[in-house]
Formats: C-alpha cells, structure tokens, sequence
C-alpha cells in the first residue's frame, strides 16, 4: 500500500500516549484476586467477544546479563505445558476460533487472548490460556530450534539500518542501565540463555502479585471476577519484583555516524525523556503534538516535508515508561540531504517555542479533545489502555482526568514544561547510512 | 492492496472479507445507492462509539497506468492535499486536525482512497471538503516538483534501500508480463523522474469524478441523513465519460521463469509464485467455486500456528526461518499465489523450494482433513465477530469489494460458499493450479558483503543550540 505517510511507528507509539477517553460511559472497573493480582475491567456488551491482557513486569529491564532472556521466555510461553506440547496448544486455541499472542518489551511481557464471550468456547479458551501462563514447560528441543530463529533475525537486524540507529541510540543514551539494550538481546548473549535460565525467569517474574490482568467484553463484574480468579489461581503469589536502577543522563551531547551501504541516512535525535506519572506529561504531550507528533501541520513537518521535500515521514514522540523513556526525532533522508536535513531539526528545536501561540495550542486542543472518541473506538484499543494504566498503576478515572487537563493548559505552562526538559538534556544525534 | 511495498505487510482482503460477513449480514444496518451523477454510495450503521469513517474511492490505481507513467496514480494521491480554489496546500488535513481527526490517503494497484475518521458531529465538515477536491483540485508546479522530491525519498526509504522489496519488484515483473500486474504501485525510478505537471493534470481530469468514485461511511450515522448530505456535496460534482479499463489479461505462462539476485542482506530470501483465478477473473461458476477452494487451501497452508508451514517446515523440518502464503481472491485482473520463505542456516533456497513443491505434492495426494477444515471454518467464522472491531476496517472491506467490481452481497455468500467446499475440491486446484514448470521463482541472497562494525566514530561533540 502506498500512502501518503507511513504513520505505522507514530500510531503505534500514539497508541501507547494517547490515553484518554471522553465518554464517560466508560467505566474502569478494578480489584485485586485474592492471589494479589491486579483486575482492570470494562464491560462491552455490544459484540459478544472478549479481549483478555496479562501484563506481567517481565520485559527486558529484567534481562540481567542474559540480555534477550525476557523475549525468549515470552516467545516459548504457549509452546509447552506439563500436559500439552506445542502442536495441541496450537491446535487448542485455533480450533476454537480463539487468538493467542505474546511480546515483551522493556517494561513488561504481556499476552493476549481473544475469543468467542459463548460460554462454551470462552472456557475452554480460558482454561488453555491459563494453563499455557500458570504451567509453562520450556522444551530444551524448543530453545534450541528458537534460539536458531532469534539468531537470524538478529543476523539481518545488521541489514536494516532503521533498527541499527535506534539500537544505537538506546545504548548510547542509556549506557549502563537495564533500558540500554535491546530486547532482543544480541547474538552472544543470546548464544547463553540456557533452559534453565529460562525456568528461573519464569519462577520469579511469571507470578499473580507481578501481573496485571485486563479484560474488556460481553461479561458482566461477576463473570470478569470468575475468569480472573481462575487466571491468577493458575500463577504462584511471588512477590513483585525490586524497582530499577534510576536512568542517569549522558554526559555530553553526541553525534554518532555509522557508515552503512544505503542511499538514505537515517537520522534520531535523542535525550532523556520523562517516566509515566510525570506531572509534566499532558503539557508535553501536547507540546510535542504541535512540534513533531502531529503529523501533518506539526512544525517538523512543515519545516522537513512540506517546504523543502527533504524527507517521506519524520516524527517526535516521548516514550514514557517506567522510568524516563526518551524523546525522539526521526527521519530519513538521501545521503546528499543528510546534513542538511539535520540542520532543519536543529533549527526547529531551536525556534519552535517561538512558533507556539494561542492560536496553535487551540488547534491543538480542539484536536486531542475532538479526538478522544477515535482513540476508544474499539474493544482492541480498549485492552491496551487499561493494561496500560493499570499496569503503570495510573489513577482509574485517567481516561477522563487527561482530556480535563489538557483543557486546561495555558500556553505559559505548555512553554514552560518544553522548556524545562527539550535541550536540558544532553542531546544525542545518530546518523546511519552515507551522510554527505 | 499493499503491493508496492513488502508483502510482508501484505493484508489479505480475504481476511477481511472473511471478517465482514456477520456483521452485515445480520446485525447492522448496510445500504447502497446511486447518484444522478453515477456516484456510488455505501452506508453502514455502527452505533457503538459516537464516530464515523468516512472514506472515497476513486477507481484508479497502478492497474490504469500506462508505461511511462507508472505511479502517477500514486503522486496524484500525494497532491490531493495540495490545495483547490477554496482551500491553500496543507489546509485539508490541517482542518480535519482541528475536527481531532485522523486523515490519510493511500493507493493500490485497483484503487486510491481517501479517508477520514472523525467525530460523528463533523461528517458534514469533512464531506464539504472531500467533495470539494473531487473536481476543483489546484494542480501548481512549485508543490508538484517538491512533492515528487517526497515520493522519490518515499521510494528510496521503501524499495531503494530494501533488498527484499526490490527482489519483490523483480519478482512480480516476471510473473506478469503483459497484465498491468506487472509494474508496482509506487512506479518505476525512471517514470518517477519524468512526470509532468500536465501527465497529472490529465489524470487527475480523467479519473477523478463521481462516477468512478465510491462514498463510503461507517459508523454512527443515520442512513438518511448520510445520503441527504451526499446529495447536497457531492450532487453537484459533474460527471465524465470513464473509460473502461481494458481486460489486459495475462498471457498463459509458458515455462519456469527464475531469477536470482544478489543484495545487502544477510539471509537468503524466497518466492515462488503460480498464477490462479480470482472471483473477478474467474470465467464460470466452477472457477469461482475453486477461488473459494483456493482461500481455503491458503488459510491450511499458512492461516494459523496450526498450519502446514508452521508445523511441517518451521517445527518439524526446521528448514525456514519464516515463512508465509499469500492469495487475494479479490484481485481485479488477475493474481497470484504466493509462497515466500526465509531458509534456515544450512538449507538453500533450492532445497526450501524442493520442500514447498513436497508440501504441495502431499495436498495434491491426499485430500487434508475434516479436522484441518473445521479449525480454519471455526477461525473464519470466529473472525465475523472480531472484524465489527473495528469500523475501519469493515469500511475497508465495503470500499475494496465495490472499487473491484464485486457485489457487496459477495461477503453474505462468501460464508456459505466456503462451506460448501470439500476436501476433495481443495485436492483438485493443487493439482490444477500447482505445477512446478508453470511457476515464477526469486531468489536473493546475501551479496557477502560483511556488516559493518559496530564501532562508530565520533564526528564531533557539540551542545544543542
């Protein structure tokens, strides 16, 4: 499909941002099983499906030296249990129309189920979800095959060089701290990750007091409470695991080229960014709709796009987590462009508070507010969000406070909040490709 | 859809037309009807959020281009943001920002559509506007000559600088060599270079009118109302003599064709292709019942971790890495059946391609059975449900069938119509659709160049200014 801008990485981030709802319909329900886990919960009534989420603090800022350990136990969770191998648990979840998927990222592993709400295809897919989470089984036959796997996609990572800037950035910006590598880990330490590594990630992260457990559906409170009990029944209690290392900024500003057979140069700027529960989130949030996060009217793709045609898509986005996640510019440009193209970016952080008025933050405004209906408009978007805010233990009224907030910013504090963490921090500019 | 970049990205519209069936047939309300000046119109109701997908499609795509100037379907997508007498470039989207909506555009090789998704409250707004770049597009050579420093940057970021788009290119070159089929949506390098200004004014008068267009809107509307409002904006929009696009339908293949090319890549990559009838190709009621045997075989092969290439090739033989089937039963000309595969360490592309024409050899032997049909009906059946998700993706489904030439009714019989298909059905169009000497055949492998260190130099440290 052609179109007139890849959005898919902004969308992807924005859905992970964007956190707000302005129907109040939209009731988040939440309790604890008495295992400890943490329930978030919307009714949806209109479509008899559920979506279930499974959030456990078990992404790779766990990893330890094993880096790639939290991936591959999320990847082999769903081949293997004390009862079923790999083929039944497949053939389990297919043959009853259900959908089974797992990912880790930095923060969390999360999985996911979807299926049927009739109760019939609803308890067997639950039962098989939670025996694949309580009961997993690492096959050492299993590792080995996916071990082969991982490490090819990590062999052609070295062929694409989007992915090679941002893993340069994420190590560069975050040096010795867990947030620093990959998720997927590199080819050495994946080569270490034994089975009973494996075993022992799962033991300790893998239990009811680490997870938290979302559902959104045709089920009604006391039928969440049922399925969610039987979920976290299936997991140890365990305790929750210590917080991490605190995020310490990069000394001094970097500019880091890697040279790289391509006719574009891929370029990210990068500096320390802010964690979820930030007071200056929603300020900044909308700031960076007006700088690079808006798409189409956002002043980095007028200055980049529209006026001197330099680039297809280019973006900024905060990444908050559970500490400070980077802001990040991104672009790709010709080789001949390169330096040039960085100069604009530069030069937009530079004037950018100059650019802002009232005018500007109305349109901003009108839009996240106007929008708010769109970022909920499925059940689909529905489970990310209340895994998000329940997982980053966000107040449950969130989807209704954020709206009210950004309503309320005046363009001083938008500045100010700006201000306060763009060009604070050291800034990092990575450059992949053969800049001219 | 999807063709000019990676069919990795590739998103059957048999997965969605899979998907669309319950809800319109049963439970919504789903209506069509025409305009005095021939546009089309299709309004679904979906009250389950106060928002509506509002979507026009244009039947142009890479399908209607002549050589010379391949993608220019493509760049008059990109210039439809680019102003009419009313409205300065960049205002359209800046307006439906305002709204807090979504906007976009994107071309395929039978279609360029233009959609919004905004609250329900300003369907009005955005029809006023679309309606009025349907005919009074400002066609200017200052934005046009940027815009094209755009999609030529566009193309070095999708298919320059990926080696396994351009084998993709290459490979869908070979097997079509006299249907449009032939070049890809985003165009060839030289065409890009040498639009004119007055190439796109033609093809913007040529196309773009209501009789070759499609409305579509989904969502939390009045049926009544919707059609009441498209009178009044896009009633007045004059209609053109559109010429029907010639059949161009692809020669019968007469051997193997191959090709094997070299890139900066570090695994090897694979294709394979045999050429098959879709629903709108197909020349009788017996070829349409193999489309729907042809989806089904499809879905076996590689619709789920259940299928044959995640249990036999992935778990069992250990030969791939990845790999993937792909068939749109929806294409407007023609299609193709499409294997890709990455091969593990210590398995060529030959021997990958040896293991894909054995898995055919077994389905072409032996009928699959009960069981594997009705975990992929169970699927099919389930995703009815999952697809009302999502308006966006049911007004996607509407626009594709109508843009195509399909019925709408096609999605209520789609259902129906795979049920009726046998083992013994799917057995035959391996036979008949599958032969090695009939095939198309790519291969990339890595050029040997080793990747480049991971040390970087510093070039210079300085503050942020």
């Amino acid at each position: 499909m052609m179109q007139r801008v890849q959005l898919q990485l902004t969308l992807l981030f924005l859905g992970c941002l964007l956190s707000f709802q302005s129907l109040a319909a939209v009731k988040i329900q939440s309790w604890q099983t008495s295992q400890g886990a943490k329930v978030m919960f919307v009714a949806a009534p209109e479509l008899p499906m559920m979506d279930m989420r499974v959030a456990f603090d078990a992404g790779s800022a766990r990893d330890g030296e094993k880096w790639g350990l939290a991936s591959m136990t999320a990847a082999l969770i769903g081949s293997a249990t004390a009862t079923r191998n790999e083929n039944q648990i497949s053939d389990g979840f297919n043959r009853l129309g259900s959908e089974f998927s797992q990912q880790a990222g930095r923060d969390s592993a999360d999985f996911s189920l979807r299926c049927l709400s009739r109760e019939d295809i609803r308890k067997q897919a639950l039962a098989q979800f939670s025996e694949v989470l309580g009961k997993a089984r690492f096959d050492d036959k299993i590792l080995q095959r996916e071990r082969s796997r991982w490490l090819a996609m990590l062999k052609q990572k070295n062929s694409q060089p989007q992915v090679l800037a941002s893993d340069l950035l994420w190590k560069t910006l975050y040096g010795d701290h867990p947030y620093a590598h990959s998720s997927d880990g590199t080819m050495q330490t994946v080569e270490t990750i034994k089975q009973a590594d494996l075993q022992a990630f799962y033991q300790r992260y893998y239990t009811a007091s680490n997870a938290v457990i979302s559902l959104v559906g045709d089920l009604d409170r006391k039928q969440a409470e049922r399925i969610a009990e039987q979920l976290a029944q299936a997991l140890p209690q365990g305790t929750k695991p210590k917080a991490l290392p605190p995020v310490e900024e990069m000394k001094n500003p970097q500019t880091l080229m890697r040279e790289f057979p391509s006719t574009q140069t891929y370029i990210l700027n990068a500096q320390k960014g802010i964690k979820r529960g930030d007071p200056d989130y929603v300020a900044l949030f909308v700031a960076n709709e007006a700088f690079g996060g808006g798409g189409f009217g956002s002043y980095l793709m007028d200055e980049v796009r529209e006026k001197r045609g330099l680039a297809y898509s280019v973006y900024s986005y905060f990444a908050p987590m559970k500490l400070a996640g980077p802001f990040t510019i991104g672009l790709s440009t010709k080789n001949a462009s390169a330096k040039q193209a960085q100069e604009v970016v530069d030069h937009s952080l530079h004037t950018f508070v100059a650019t802002l008025n009232e005018e500007r933050l109305q349109e901003i405004k009108d839009n996240l507010i106007g929008g708010f209906p769109l970022r909920m408009d499925s059940n689909a978007k529905l489970v990310a969000y209340i895994s998000m805010i329940g997982f980053y233990g966000l107040p449950l009224d969130y989807l209704q406070w954020f709206p009210q907030q950004v309503e309320k910013l005046s363009l001083q504090q938008v500045i100010d909040a700006w201000k306060k963490h763009i060009g604070k921090s050291p800034m990092l500019r990575v450059m992949v490709g053969e800049p001219k | 859809m999807f063709k000019a970049s990676s069919r990795k990205f590739a998103l059957s519209i048999f997965a969605m037309l899979a998907c669309g069936f319950f809800s319109l047939s049963a439970q919504a309300k789903l209506s069509e009807f025409t305009l005095q000046n021939g546009l089309k119109i299709v309004v679904k109701e979906d009250h389950r959020a106060p928002v509506v997908v509002h979507q026009v499609w244009y039947r142009v795509g890479s399908n209607y281009e002549p050589n010379g100037i391949t993608g220019i379907s493509h760049m008059l997508e990109h210039m439809m943001f680019k102003g009419t007498a009313k409205l300065k470039p960049g205002e359209f989207s800046k307006l439906v920002a305002r709204m807090g909506g979504e906007e976009n555009a994107f071309t395929t090789n039978d279609y360029t559509v233009y959609y919004q998704v905004v609250g329900k409250q300003h369907l009005e707004d955005v029809m006023r506007l679309e309606a009025d770049r349907m005919r009074n597009l400002q066609l200017d050579a200052k934005e046009f000559a940027t815009e094209r420093q755009v999609v030529t940057e566009e193309w070095r970021w999708r298919v320059q600088d990926r080696p396994e788009s351009k084998l993709y290119q290459a490979f869908k070159a070979m097997a079509f060599v006299n249907s449009p089929e032939h070049h890809p949506v985003i165009g060839w390098k030289s065409d890009i270079d040498s639009w004119s200004l007055d190439d796109l004014k033609s093809w913007y008068q040529r196309w773009y009118a209501p009789n070759n267009a499609t409305l579509v809107v989904v969502g939390d509307v009045d049926t009544d109302h919707v059609l009441n409002l498209a009178k009044r904006y896009y009633g007045p929009a004059k209609a053109e003599s559109i010429e029907e696009l010639k059949p161009q339908v692809e020669q019968a293949q007469l051997g193997e064709r191959r090709l094997k090319m070299k890139g900066a890549t570090q695994l090897p990559n694979l294709l394979i292709g045999v050429h098959v009838p879709t629903l709108k190709s197909a020349e009788n009621a017996q070829q349409r019942q193999e489309v729907y045997a042809l989806s089904l075989l499809n879905d076996l092969i590689d619709g789920d971790d259940s299928s044959i290439l995640t249990k036999e090739l992935v778990r069992k033989q250990k030969s791939v890495v990845s790999a993937s089937s792909y068939y749109d039963p929806t294409e407007k000309l023609s299609s193709l059946f499409t294997f890709e595969a990455t091969p593990s360490s210590g398995f060529s592309s030959e021997e990958v391609e040896k293991r894909f024409w054995e898995m055919i050899k077994q389905l072409q032997d032996k009928p699959v059975s009960e069981a594997a049909l009705q975990r992929v009906m169970a699927q099919t059946e389930a995703n009815y449900v999952y697809r009302q998700d999502s308006m966006r993706g049911q007004a996607m489904l509407l626009g594709s069938l109508v843009s195509v030439g399909l019925p709408l009714d096609t999605i209520d019989h789609w259902l129906l119509n795979l049920r009726k298909v046998t083992p013994q059905q799917i057995q035959a169009v391996a036979k008949k659709y599958f032969d090695p000497e009939k095939a198309t055949v790519a291969i990339l492998l890595p050029n040997g160049e080793k990747p480049t260190s991971a040390q970087q130099m510093s070039l210079q440290t300085k503050g942020v200014h």
